[in-house]
């Protein structure tokens, strides 16, 4: 394993042990005020912040690693705002994508397209020509927009991004 | 008043709306802005669900880019916005993290010191231009017209790295269409997310989400809602016909609006300057409304 992969995999999992250092059944109370306040509650049974928080204070955290559930949060970050003893169910979520895409689960394949995309362009998705209400398209310099400027050294660029983001098993 | 300009992904490629109506916008108030070279996205959402360091590279190499420009920074998306701030507040947590990032950086010459001050559109508008100054300019003011206020979890979340707004009770983007002319009032899901970032996941569930508060929006008599994000723009409007279609309800209209394009109206800007054109939400009766 190359020194920076090494590197990366001991910075997750510290990033890990900090996020729940300390969080047990005695500090999480339980109280759901994560849930309660989570948008994705309400609308996909099964997703329960309160029972993630549960699960990862007791160790169990393979069954959320190889499930949907942690890809599904929409990052609105109610939980960490909410939560009275300072655990972020968001930032233990993150984490937890990040575990799991380097252990080589399953993840949304939109993440490769996005990934993709910033080697290609240096961004997720390059300038389109859009459609107007009127169903005319409008491009950036037909609004008088200024040319987008990526990276000046594409290559160099997407060298330094390869050296650094790198999938399990999948890619 | 001088500041760098972060377009990032979503407003380059596709959301002009908001880039045209700042840009047309901003100068009328005193505000320049200079762009940036060589930048790049800003690793939210995308690298950060995957790879943390991939994520915190390229939020400080946009950042490394701003330091050496010297003025204030400018992010227009709220989650561009969020990211630069989470990595500065991690990186300087981290002096292991930022010597890491900083090999990554020096590879094209750059490197990240953090002490560039990254500002929200909000701040800018509110804070520093200021709501006195916004309704000396008017041109044509909003009268008669209610809008809700719908500002994004990640220009008030979380509160204790980023202070643009209050956490539960945001007043800034209220205080900004009050200055407009228009009213506003508060509403039950005013904080509530717009679920975009499900998407990648769960087009149906994100639908939903964005949907419930589109019609909640429209039972309380608003004319209309407004942003600063572009994320939740892209919901609310561009999504709005996909909406209608998921959750089955034909009369659901509602004006979807950047605060920029309404800003660019009321100071007298014609609506195609300010993208006008590309809002896919019914907004043609109250932009005719206000140019009369």
């Amino acid at each position: 394993m190359a020194d920076s992969d090494e590197r990366e995999v001991k910075f997750i999992s510290l990033m890990l042990s900090r996020a729940v250092s300390g969080m047990n059944a005695e500090v999480c109370d339980q109280c759901g005020k994560c849930s309660s306040a989570c948008p994705v509650s309400k609308e996909i049974e099964g997703f329960n912040p309160r029972q993630m928080i549960g699960k990862v204070a007791l160790g169990k955290n393979e069954e959320l690693l190889k499930g949907e559930a942690i890809w599904t949060c929409t990052t609105c970050l109610k939980c960490r705002e909410r939560c009275q003893e300072e655990i972020s169910p968001y930032d233990v979520i993150l984490i937890l994508r990040n575990l799991a895409y380097r252990a080589g689960y399953n993840y949304p394949s939109g993440y490769d397209d996005f990934v993709k995309g910033v080697k290609e362009t240096g961004f997720i998705s390059a300038p389109q020509s859009v459609r107007g209400r009127d169903g005319g398209r409008v491009t950036r310099s037909d609004l008088g927009l200024p040319e987008v400027l990526g990276p000046t050294d594409m290559e160099l660029f997407r060298g330094i991004v390869d050296g650094i983001v790198k999938a399990g098993k999948r890619n | 008043m001088k500041y760098t300009l972060y377009l990032g992904c979503t407003v380059q490629s596709e959301q002009f709306g908001l880039e045209a109506s700042v840009r047309e916008t901003m100068p009328r108030l005193g505000v320049e802005l200079e762009d940036m070279k060589g930048a790049s996205c800003c690793g939210f959402p995308a690298l950060s669900s995957v790879s943390k360091v991939g994520w915190h590279y390229l939020s400080a190499r946009n950042l490394a880019i701003a330091e050496e420009m010297g003025n204030d920074f400018l992010p227009l998306c709220n989650g561009c916005h969020l990211s630069f701030v989470e990595t500065m507040h991690y990186l300087e947590a981290d002096p292991d993290l930022k010597n890491l990032i900083n090999t990554h950086l020096e590879k094209e010459g750059l490197q990240y010191e953090g002490k560039v001050k990254v500002v929200h559109l909000l701040e800018v508008l509110h804070d520093r231009v200021g709501e006195k100054k916004i309704s000396g300019e008017l041109v044509k003011p909003l009268e008669g017209l209610k809008f809700a206020s719908h500002p994004g979890c990640h220009a008030i979340r979380p509160s204790d790295i980023q202070k643009v707004d209050d956490p539960e009770d945001p007043r800034k983007l209220d205080n900004l269409i009050k200055a407009l002319g228009a009213e506003t009032f508060d509403y039950p899901e005013k904080i509530d997310c717009c679920g975009s970032q499900l998407a990648v996941a769960s087009g149906r569930t994100t639908l939903k989400i964005a949907g419930d508060k589109l019609q909640a929006v429209k039972s309380y008599g608003f004319d209309g809602l407004v942003t600063t994000c572009p994320f939740c723009f892209k919901m609310y409007d561009g999504r709005q016909r996909a909406i209608k279609g998921a959750l089955k309800d034909s009369s659901l209209d509602v004006p979807v609006f950047y605060y920029t394009q309404l800003l660019g109206l009321a100071l007298g800007f014609r609506p195609e300057r300010l993208g006008l054109q590309l809002n896919q939400s019914p907004v043609d009766g109250l932009v005719e409304r206000i140019m009369e």
